[in-house]
């Protein structure tokens, strides 16, 4: 199924072995400009490291194009300026405040010398108001609960500005009106020409954005629309037929199919 | 018959007086010795020295790794060294005397195994000759005498050989790099004193004080003493280059071996000053740099 | 939310500065004497002193008390600029720079070079001058590369620290060693590895500022990058940071300034630990100004360390490392009763 519009990220033929084992065989995938990707699959299926080998930051065998132009053939500030890419909990320094790391996410914009200008300040503003996290910036990350501190590098990747958002598990710890919102911002972002593309545990949240990459066993089975019912099938087959697409009020979830009947 | 009587009271009258010896070493422990030891082994140099020096050192079984003189000693086993001797090794050569300096941990343990251990370290002269009598007694060594004539025969040696330019005149002893000095207090400096020198460093700082080098250059001794080792960088020492004693040349250095003779409190005390006496001869008589 | 100290580094700078400037001035009377010594300062300003051998106190200030304090404060500086690298790259606060091996190092290549010296009778020019100093040095940049080289590369942190651990122990055995058979040597040794200031001349300082210099200049451009190392590696990278080349110029940086450091004053303690430290307590932290303060508040360290190490018993001294210990030792006392008071959160 060919994707609307231009092309964003282009993977091909992409293979990626690490510690020896292929994790990544033979993947080929379209990522739409404008569009958000949501990428789906059981646990090891691999859709970490895609996301991870998409944002430049494994070695790989095959090809991978931002904008028509070859990733490792980039030049990193640039690509850094075009990606950003959030990693799934990683741990800062305790030692940061949230301003102070919201503010790291302006660096593929800074020279060697410039310090931060007006703009930088700005943008991390805005970036920590749309995760409701701006009152409490000058508090240190140690201090902040899980989701508190999930939402803050949230901003920091968001800080970047990049057209492109790579986001692996951006909800995690993250509580529903928190998640909700999360939704609601993609949709904005989205809708303002941004490329996303997600790796999420939830499903039913994955379900609302606009285009599935459905993975096993280091291999993409399916890629197409979340409203085909040929993605839902791809969907449901890959979890083993234990859970159930349908549409409720309008809004796709995706609900458990117990073994008990 | 008479004849057997005599003999039977000559030798009641010898056991007598050959009765046990009972020895008092420096951590205070009494130590009775029946008869003359001939499995000895000594943990300290200076007390190695002194076995031999009073003639019994073919009794020995034993020594530290430190023993180094006389040569023959360096062919008997190795025990470790005085602060870490091997127990296991020492109690298996059967020893009937253990001699290990007073600071020497494991003796309580060895006298646990039941081995006769005398603790002696000699720190300065005066000590040196008590210890020499000490062991003469231990060893059942008739006349230690002549041993410390012969040392204080050495040491009146080494006082005339000091010229008359050189009496009164002051030095500085350096044991280390740090800059370590042997102040007034140590054995070295009694040494020094003795040979009628004035040490820059006062008894008040303690036996071998770290002292700041800026006290060298401010005090200007007309002697200096170093290792060999230290001998080259003597110079470069920053601020140095105006001590007298660089400038006139005035230094003396002593190599690893000679070392041994100045800090050892031993028998060879004497060797040492008389080193010391002839190195200030060649300063002083001829202005040569040894 | 914490309070700072100093709401702007400037301030702690300034202040950092002066109080080093006051003691550097103190260090012209500390001496032998202990610090009665007002001539010293006088000759500061061209003040004819009673003395008889003016000239002399005037060549003991010059070439002797204010290269040691001048050279402490030096030494300081690059413990404390090492430090400050050390805890970015291990991403770890309680990193120092002796983490790679080089203290180790260090320390057997002072016991080879009093143990050649001694030996031999070498008196070969180079060697006199390459001196304890140089095999200082040398020791610790090859305890370094040996880090590396059993670590495979810089890359992995848990194993470029596993690898230090090793080098230093197997290097500490190898001087141990040394020191059983050559015993004499341990009074020379302690002088070095407790660290003391007692023959640094003015050439030792031009030396450490040739070190100094680039070090913290290259810290300064690299600031920003260095936060984003707190990031994490991924992270970092995903930011456009070339972070492995990064990591071989840090680790190199500190390597050399540790070593710098360690040939001309021994092994001094804590100071690379403790002052970077005491710096993100007063100010924000930055790494482009968090990098120069940590490195004057390491030199400040030292130069107090050593003037007490010089007067408490003058005209014996103190080993300098003793100082720092003590004072890092309480500093981290005093950190473990406030992390426990306040429930486990710093």
């Amino acid at each position: 199924m060919k994707p609307i519009g231009p092309i964003a990220l282009q993977v091909t033929g992409l293979h990626v072995a690490l510690s020896g084992t292929t994790v990544l065989h033979d993947v080929n995938a379209s990522i739409a400009r404008g569009r958000w990707v949501s990428i789906l699959g059981p646990n090891g299926a691999g859709k970490s490291t895609l996301l991870a080998a998409m944002a430049g930051l494994l070695p790989v065998q095959g090809r991978i194009e931002l904008e028509g132009e070859e990733l490792h053939a980039m030049p990193a500030a640039r690509r850094a300026r075009q990606l950003a890419w959030m990693g799934q909990s990683e741990a800062v320094g305790d030692d940061l405040s949230a301003w102070d790391v919201t503010l790291l996410g302006r660096l593929p914009h800074q020279t060697w010398f410039s310090g931060l200008d007006a703009a930088d300040k700005a943008h991390a503003e805005q970036a920590l108001r749309s995760m409701q996290a701006w009152q409490w910036r000058e508090r240190y990350v140690g201090t902040l609960s899980g989701g508190e501190r999930q939402r803050v590098l949230l901003a920091r990747a968001l800080a970047v500005q990049a057209p492109v958002l790579l986001l692996d598990e951006p909800l995690a710890s993250l509580d529903p009106p928190h998640q909700a919102d999360w939704l609601d911002l993609m949709r904005t972002l989205v809708d303002a020409g941004a490329t996303v593309v997600s790796v999420l545990h939830e499903i039913s949240m994955a379900l609302q954005s606009d285009d599935m990459l459905v993975m096993q066993q280091g291999r993409v089975i399916h890629q197409g629309a979340c409203t085909d019912a040929l993605s839902h099938r791809a969907l449901e087959s890959v979890f083993d037929d234990r859970i159930q697409v349908r549409t409720v009020d309008g809004q796709l979830v995706a609900l458990p199919r117990s073994a008990r009947r | 018959m008479k004849k057997w009587v005599v003999l039977l009271g000559l030798w009641l009258v010898c056991a007598c007086v050959g009765a046990a010896v009972s020895i008092t070493d420096d951590k205070g422990r009494k130590v009775s010795i029946a008869q003359a030891p001939k499995r000895i082994i000594s943990l300290l140099p200076s007390l190695t020295e002194t076995v031999c020096a009073l003639g019994r050192c073919q009794d020995l079984v034993g020594v530290d790794r430190y023993s180094n003189f006389p040569q023959d000693v360096r062919k008997l086993p190795q025990l470790g060294g005085g602060m870490d001797p091997q127990i296991e090794a020492i109690f298996a050569l059967k020893p009937d005397l253990v001699l290990a300096a007073s600071s020497s941990p494991g003796t309580e343990r060895l006298a646990a195994l039941g081995l006769t251990v005398l603790q002696l370290e000699p720190k300065d002269q005066a000590d040196a000759v008590r210890v020499i009598r000490t062991l003469a007694q231990a060893l059942y060594v008739a006349d230690p005498e002549p041993v410390i004539r012969q040392m204080d025969l050495e040491f009146a040696q080494a006082q005339a050989l000091v010229p008359a330019g050189a009496r009164g005149e002051k030095i500085y002893f350096e044991v280390g790099t740090g800059p370590y000095a042997a102040g007034a207090a140590s054995f070295i400096g009694q040494t020094i004193s003795q040979l009628g020198l004035v040490n820059i460093v006062g008894p008040e700082l303690g036996p071998f004080p770290k002292i700041n080098p800026e006290l060298v250059v401010r005090l200007q001794p007309d002697v200096v003493v170093v290792a060999d080792s230290s001998f080259s960088a003597l110079a470069q020492r920053p601020g140095w280059g105006m001590v007298r004693a660089l400038k006139d040349h005035k230094v003396c250095t002593f190599s690893q071996a000679d070392g041994d003779l100045l800090v050892r409190a031993g028998p060879r005390m004497g060797q040492g000053a008389l080193l010391l006496a002839r190195c200030l001869q060649r300063l002083y008589l001829t202005g040569q740099t040894p | 939310m914490r309070d700072y100290v100093y709401q702007r580094p400037l301030v702690l700078g300034l202040l950092l500065c002066l109080a080093t400037a006051s003691l550097l001035l103190t260090s012209m009377l500390a001496g032998s004497n202990g610090l009665d010594d007002w001539h010293g300062l006088g000759t500061l300003f061209g003040l004819a002193p009673t003395e008889a051998d003016s000239g002399m106190l005037a060549q003991i200030v010059w070439q002797i008390r204010m290269p040691r304090s001048l050279g402490a404060w030096l030494a300081g500086a690059l413990l404390g600029l090492a430090g400050a690298l050390s805890q970015a790259v291990f991403r770890n606060p309680l990193a120092d720079p002796y983490l790679l091996g080089s203290a180790s190092g260090a320390s057997l290549g002072v016991c080879l070079a009093l143990v050649g010296l001694d030996g031999s009778l070498i008196d070969i020019h180079w060697l006199a001058r390459l001196g304890l100093t140089g095999a200082a040095f040398a020791g610790a940049m090859l305890a370094v590369v040996m880090t590396a080289a059993l670590a495979s590369g810089v890359a992995q942190t848990l194993r470029l620290l596993l690898a230090g651990v090793v080098v230093a122990v197997v290097l500490g055995a190898a001087t141990s060693l040394l020191l059983q058979m050559y015993p004499h040597l341990l009074q020379s040794m302690q002088g070095f590895m407790l660290g003391s200031t007692a023959f640094v001349g003015w050439d030792s300082c031009a030396l450490m500022l040739a070190a100094l210099l680039p070090g913290l200049a290259l810290a300064m451009v690299l600031g920003r990058w260095l936060d984003g190392l707190a990031l994490g590696e991924q992270t970092a990278a995903s930011l456009g940071l070339p972070v492995r080349p990064m990591r071989w110029v840090l680790i190199i940086t500190l390597a050399l300034a540790t070593g710098a450091a360690v040939a001309h004053t021994g092994l001094i303690a804590f100071v690379g630990l403790a002052a970077p430290h005491i710096t993100r307590r007063m100010v924000r932290w930055g790494s482009r100004h968090g990098v120069l303060l940590a490195s004057l508040m390491g030199g400040l360290l030292l130069v107090a360390a050593d003037l007490l190490a010089r007067l408490l018993i003058a005209p014996r001294e103190l080993p300098v490392g003793v100082f720092t210990a003590l004072i890092g030792g309480a500093y981290l006392l005093w950190l473990m009763r406030r992390h426990q008071q306040s429930g486990g959160m710093s």
